[in-house]
This record gives C-alpha cells, structure tokens and sequence, in this order.
C-alpha cells in the first residue's frame, strides 16, 4: 500500500442493502492497512420502529423521528470526537443530518459518501451531496453532471464489488444442495418486474428467496420461508446450490420486465465471487465491468427464456463462464479494489499524516516480537503510529491481553504526565 | 435495591483485587473495604510503585502489587508496566473493585473480564461508570449538605462491608508530644507559618507536654524553618524538625507514638486516624470534614465554614482565601488550649468525629453547623440505597435534586452499591 495508514469512522445505515456493504468496506479498509471504527446505526433502528407503534397524529411523528435523528447524529460527531478520523466514510442513508454534516465541514474532517443506490429512485441525495466533500457512485450518465449542479463537484464513479472472504464457492452437502439448491433460482425483493418475469419461469424447478413478495398469488408456491429476509450466509449457499441464478435488476416502472438501467447491483459480483452460475439482464455499465465470455446477459424475456433453455443443458459452459467470471471479480472488483480507489480519490482531502513510528524504537527488544504478533493480529503495518495502535486496541472487544493493557495505560499515562496532545 | 442471590457470592476463599492509583491518604482512606474484604477472602492490592512499602506496612494481611503509574519513567513505561501486569495475571480474581476516576484505572480494567469489575471499567473501548460511584460524584455537586466520607463511599462498594467502628481504632492519648504537619498536597488547604504558629501554641498548650515534631516532606523544609521562627521562644527548644527526614517506616513510628497530631487534610493525618492516635485537623477551603475528615471516633476538625465552603480546588479564590482567618482568632485559639470558652467565633466549628450505622459522621463540638438535620437525611437516604442499616430521618426534608430522569428510565442506575 503506498498510501499512509489512516483512522476511518463508517457511519453505518440503520436498515437496507447497504448496511453490509459498509461492513464490507471497513473489512476492505483493514486489509490495506488502515484503523477502521464503525458508528452502529442499527443499534438505534429499534428506537424508530417503536416510535411508529405510538399511533399519534403524522405532525407529531415527523416530529419525534426528526428529534431522534438529532440525536443519532450527535452520536455520531460524539464518536468523530473520541476517534478523531482522518474520514468518515458515510454510507447511503447514513444518519448524518445535514446540521452534523456542516459541524464536521466546519471542524474540517473530510467526509465522503458512497451513494449506493439509484440517484432515479432516491432523489434525496440532492439535499445532502453538497455537504459531503467527495460523492462516489456507481451511476455515470448525467448523474455527475447532477451533482455539479446542486453543489458537488467532487464526484466520482465507484462501482459495486463483492467481498471474496463472503462470497467465494463452497463445498455443499447433499442435504445442504437440498435445502438450498433448484434448477433456477432468485434471491431478492419483489419489484413488479421481477413478478412479471417470474411468472414466465413456472414451469422450472424455480425457487424465490427474500422478502416484498405478498400478494402474489401465481409464484406462492414457490417463495421459499413465506417471503422472510434471507440472512448473507445463506444467501451464499443458495447461490451456490443453485443451477442458474436469475440475477434481474429491479425497476418500479410500470410494464417494464427488463429496465435496462446503468449500475450493476451488488448481486452480480456476489454470484461471480462465488463461482456461481447466473443469467444478468443486460445493463449499460456491465461491458466495462465483465466480458461477454465472463457474464450470460440476456436483453429481454424471450432471451431470458432461451438462456434458461440453453445453458441447463450445458453444465460445462455453466462452469466455465462462471469460473471466468469469478477470476475477474478476484482480479478487478472486489471492496479491496475499491476502498483502494476511492483513498486515492481522497488522498488530497487527508491532511498529512504526522503520525511517528519512532515510538517503536523506544520498545524494550524483549517485546518486539510480542508486539510485531501484536501488529500483526490488528492488521496494522509496521510503520504504524503509536496512537492508531492505540485506537486499534480500544477497538477490540473483550478481556485484553497484557501488552494490549500496557499500550492502553501508557496513552493514559501520556495524556495525564505529557502536556501536549497525542500524536495523531 | 438488587443484591446479588446469595449462591452468586465468592466463597470463602474468593480472591480479590482492589486497584487504588491514588496518592498516600487515599489508600490509608482504602481500609473500610480492604478489611471488609480480608473477611471474605484473599485481598490484592495494587498502588503505585512509590507506595507499595507503605501499603504493606498499613495492611500486613493484604498482599499488595506495585505498578509504575505516576512519576516520570516515559517510554520505559510500557515496558515496566507489562512486567508488573504478569503479576496480577498470575492471579485469578473473582472481583476487580477499581477505585479512581482515570485513565489509568480504565486501561488497567481491560485486563479483566468486563463483569468482574467494579467502579471503573472498559467495555468494548467505552468508558463505564457503575452505579454507585456515579451517584457519589453526583452527590458531591451539592457540598454543604450532604457529605459521606471516602472511606466509606469506598468501603460500600464491598457486599458485606464491616461496621464502621472495626475500621480504625477509637482515638486514644496514650502517647508522647504534638505531631506538627506542615502543609497538605494542595496549597490552599494549608495554613501560612504565621497563622500556623499560634494554633501549634495551643495546641501544645492542650497536651501539655512533649516535644513538638514537625512532619512533611522536603519541599516544606523552609515552611517548617519559618515556622520553627514564629513559635515563642519558649517552645522552639521543643522543636524536632523531621521535615523530609522520614521513610515511611519512620513515619508510621513517629505518628505511632504522638499524643495528638496537628494537622491540615493530609495522608498523614488519615495514618493517625489509622493508628488511632488523635487527630486535630484545620480545614479551610475546599476541605470538608463530612468528606475526608479522620476515620473513627475521637478526633476533631476545626472546620472553615465560610459561606463559600466548602470550594473547588480548581478555580482560583476570589475572596483571597479569606476562610484562612479564622485559625487566628482568639476565641478558637482558647478552644484549641482546652479552655472554656464562653463564645465560639462565628464562620468555623469544631466538629467532633463519631460513627453512625453508614460510617463516620461529624457533630459540631463548638460552633455551629446549619446544615446537620440536612445531611442526617441524606445519609438516612444514602444507607438505604446502599442497603444497610442507617440513621433515622429527620424531620427536614431529604434534598432529593440529585436525582436523575435517567435513575428512572435506564437500566444499571439507582441500584445502589451491589450494581450491575
């Protein structure tokens, strides 16, 4: 890594598709070396959901959610306080209010949001793109454009990834492939068009996972666990059980069944990760991302069908598309790559590091190994200041170990007998 | 309150740790909960390096553990420290009561399961402050009217704390001369040489006798040289200046054999409550008797009782440290002889040391103090949140303001001292 190791805060949704994506972020942080804390947003999702049980006037419960809201994202700057971050890393929906959002501009703590979410679908962005410093997405278009106009000239386009450590192949038992597997298979939330298409697969071996289905009487038979959320470990032995994963992007427009959008979602690295077959509609972005040979794309419902046909007769062509694919995720497009991109993005927000690895010249040589192991375990790299080490150990959970305690009490014992602030 | 089911206690030979980085009175001030304690088990204690002679010699049946946490080592720290630490790990300790509010008190908690700690703790990188400390730094907002001394707040934290008359032994005149301590850690808090000197006079003049030893450590040398000046030439000759002189062998010796010790809110002075040799403390500015007054009964503190006492120690004194004064007037200086006198000066009170049901408490022997039927309430409310036998209310009403919406709402708070 030729960039310095630097202090990232996640600020975490509180619900929704891109809650583990930010968990595969920070995961993809550490591995390149950097100290990554998270605010837990979804620790705080249970609040608003009792406030909507209080069955009061809608003027009143705009009032409270707002009022929680405030809270949250005091939280949140309380946590930028403590950890003091080189960047907090917002994911989309990230409880920052835009009051929190002026705060950290004014204190001059970078910020920078990844809006993983269609800018069509979820307008709200308007109001909040000017206040981060940087705006990654993953729509090109005249998305960018958008952004300059309300105030945010410092976007840029970051595509989806998986994260191999997830979502790799796996070895299935017969019971497991019982349980988990069918000739055809999709796992996500019922769109119209996806409801639409479904219907035409009624005569496979067809199996539906994942939620918002309700009411849709013809594919009943088929949604598996009565339309419950299906959590990421299963998801991925259901993408590996299956013979063909239908991967069919979603769209709100009416009578659409192929929307032929832009981004590629999540779930199309996600299923190559894992060495897993899947069909994908055709999307604008996707050349630039897989080849032809990499992905089976088809364009419309007829073409969806003939795939179908085609390909569950040649489990060789299965395989081999699919190990292709998966080699180019593992080469180009996993949350390393991307974290990788997006500090480079933000290098020149950073201010200097100014960190000093000299500390570890004044370390008795009877603990160098014991530190080196110690360095090693919090995935930092050798060079790493005294006080990311620091917030590295404070950051683990549980009983510490006696090297680990006396790092912690030395920073005490720095900041009770040494006038001047820590080293960041 | 929730107290712990009887099945959960340790057993007999339970292992405790009690972690006390604080200076030299606060770990004599310790005692109510090391003895408590030692009823129930093995006691460890760890204090800074400096203090570890000094803690054997005060607890002999405590086995203490030294740690470099205060004074200048730098970096050498984190290799000193991770030696000391494998002692402590050597053990295994059914309960960690960790005593002060510092960061070094929260880093050394991580070495220990988050649940077997008392006091000040650190789960998960956050900073936790149990129940019943946290109500105690509340309480201290309000001074005047409440007041529970250290070594009780302390001593409560243990399941079965012992009665408070078991801590110290009752104070006894039995031995020789007038102990003479020149100044406490904080500067206000002590007396100048020349206010200092006529309370020496009288003093001597009550134990009637013996030689006048001045105590202290070597910075006081010109204090004690000042002093020794401002006394009447008829008691200089009486003068031992031990100023800097001691170890702390020395020093449990000499406190061991005085027949009354003259002293501000120092370490020593809690040494001689320990010992049980009299105490006549001076406190003024932020001093307060009903906080760190000397443990047990029979000792006396000529409390300041300006209307601005007790203060902070912190922020500086707008009023030039006015409640100084009252150590020269005549009226007290008679009081301090052991004569009668027919009127007490106003502004200071001698308050005379004795024990209740919850701990040590202070009456006013002469002078008056405004707020006794207040702080008798508090400490009614106080013994029952802490779950022992207290004294009766009285009749004015408990000052309830301490308490937060937050006892009310939240979980772990308002449980009294077996917490969490």
């Amino acid at each position: 890594m030729n960039e310095p190791m630097r202090r990232i805060l996640i600020v975490l949704p509180m619900y929704g598709g891109s809650l583990p994506i930010g968990r595969y972020c920070g995961q993809a942080l550490r591995i390149l070396g950097h100290v990554v804390e998270y605010f837990e947003a979804p620790g705080f999702h249970s609040a608003f959901s009792a406030l909507k049980t209080l069955r009061v006037g809608t003027d009143r419960l705009d009032y409270l959610e707002n009022s929680l809201l405030q809270v949250v994202s005091q939280a949140v700057l309380a946590k930028v306080e403590a950890f003091a971050p080189d960047l907090v890393l917002a994911m989309a929906q990230a409880p920052l209010s835009r009051q929190a959002l002026k705060r950290l501009q004014r204190d001059k703590v970078p910020t920078a949001m990844w809006f993983v979410e269609d800018h069509e679908v979820f307008p709200y962005w308007k109001a909040f793109a000017p206040l981060y410093d940087t705006f990654a997405v993953i729509q090109k278009g005249n998305f960018p454009a958008c952004l300059s106009e309300v105030g945010q000239p410092n976007a840029f386009y970051l595509p989806l990834a998986a994260d191999p450590s997830v979502h790799h192949p796996l070895s299935l038992s017969p019971l497991e492939r019982r349980k988990y597997g069918s000739e055809l298979s999709f796992v996500g939330a019922g769109y119209p068009n996806r409801r639409l298409a479904f219907r035409q697969l009624i005569n496979y071996d067809l199996r539906i996972w994942g939620n918002d289905w309700d009411g849709e009487y013809l594919l009943t038979p088929f949604l598996q666990r009565n339309g419950q959320r299906i959590d990421t470990d299963e998801i991925v032995r259901i993408f590996n059980a299956s013979t063909i994963n239908i991967n069919l992007h979603s769209s709100v427009r009416p009578g659409t069944l192929i929307a032929g959008g832009d981004f590629v979602n999540p779930r199309t690295f996600e299923l190559a990760a894992c060495g897993a077959f899947q069909l994908v509609d055709r999307r604008t972005l996707l050349p630039e991302l897989f080849t032809a040979d990499e992905l089976a794309v088809f364009d419309s419902m007829s073409g969806l069908l003939q795939a179908v046909e085609h390909y569950r007769a040649n489990p060789e062509a299965r395989a081999e598309i699919a190990a292709r694919g998966r080699a180019r995720v593992l080469a180009e497009h996993t949350y390393v790559h991307r974290m990788d991109t997006l500090m480079a993005h933000l290098q020149s927000l950073m201010p200097p590091k100014t960190g000093d690895p000299s500390w570890l010249e004044e370390i008795p040589s009877d603990l160098r190994e014991d530190l080196d192991r110690l360095l090693a375990k919090l995935g930092l790299n050798p060079s790493a200041s005294f006080q990311d080490v620091v917030c590295a150990v404070r950051g683990q959970g549980g009983r510490l170990g006696r090297l680990e305690t006396a790092i912690l009490f030395l920073d005490e014992w720095k900041k009770q007998y040494t006038p001047k602030r820590p080293e960041k | 309150m929730q107290r712990e089911a009887a099945g959960t206690l340790p057993g007999p030979r339970a292992r405790y740790l009690v972690i006390q980085l604080a200076r030299f009175g606060d770990l004599i001030q310790t005692k109510r909960l090391l003895v408590s304690l030692m009823a129930c088990g093995e006691v460890h204690l760890l204090v800074d390096r400096s203090l570890t002679a000094l803690a054997r010699l005060a607890f002999p049946g405590v086995r203490v553990h030294g740690i470099s946490a205060h004074g200048t080592h730098g970096p050498a720290i984190l290799g000193l420290v991770h030696d000391d630490l494998q002692e402590l790990q050597a053990h295994q300790f059914h309960r960690i009561y960790n005593l002060n509010y510092s960061g070094l008190n929260f880093a050394l908690a991580s070495l220990f399961p988050v649940d077997q700690v008392r006091g000040y703790r650190l789960a998960h990188g956050q900073r936790v402050v149990d129940a019943w400390p946290a109500q105690v730094m509340r309480w201290t907002k309000v001074r005047t009217t409440r007041g529970l001394n250290l070594v009780d707040v302390w001593g409560l934290y243990a399941d079965q704390p012992v009665e408070p008359e078991r801590v110290n032994p009752a104070a006894s005149a039995g031995g020789i001369g007038l102990g003479v301590v020149m100044a406490g850690q904080n500067a206000r808090r002590s007396l100048p040489p020349r206010l200092l000197a006529p309370l020496v006079h009288a003093a001597s003049k009550r134990i009637g006798h013996g030689p006048i030893l001045f105590l202290g450590a070597g910075a006081e040398r010109r204090a004690a040289a000042e002093l020794r000046a401002a006394l009447p030439g008829s008691l200089r000759g009486a003068v031992r200046d031990l100023v800097g002189k001691t170890s702390w062998a020395d020093l449990f010796e000499v406190v061991g054999g005085l027949g009354l010790l003259l002293s501000p809110d120092t370490g020593t002075m809690h040494l001689a409550a320990h010992l049980g040799v009299p105490v006549m403390a001076f406190f003024l500015s932020s001093a307060w008797c009903h906080e760190t007054g000397p443990y047990g009964t029979g000792h006396l503190v000529l409390q300041a009782m300006a209307t601005c006492a007790p203060c902070l120690e912190t922020g500086s004194c707008p009023n030039g440290v006015l409640c100084r004064n009252v150590f020269s007037e005549p009226g007290l200086l008679r009081y301090v002889s052991g004569q009668d006198v027919a009127q007490f000066p106003p502004h200071v009170a001698a308050m005379a040391s004795t024990v209740d049901s919850l701990g040590v408490c202070f009456r006013p022997d002469a002078g008056i103090d405004p707020f006794m039927e207040e702080r008798q309430s508090f400490r009614a409310a106080v013994a029952r949140i802490a779950g022992i036998p207290g004294p009766a209310p009285c009749s004015v009403p408990l000052d309830e303001s301490w308490i937060q919406e937050r006892d009310w709402m939240l979980p772990q708070t308002l449980r009294g001292r077996a917490n969490e």
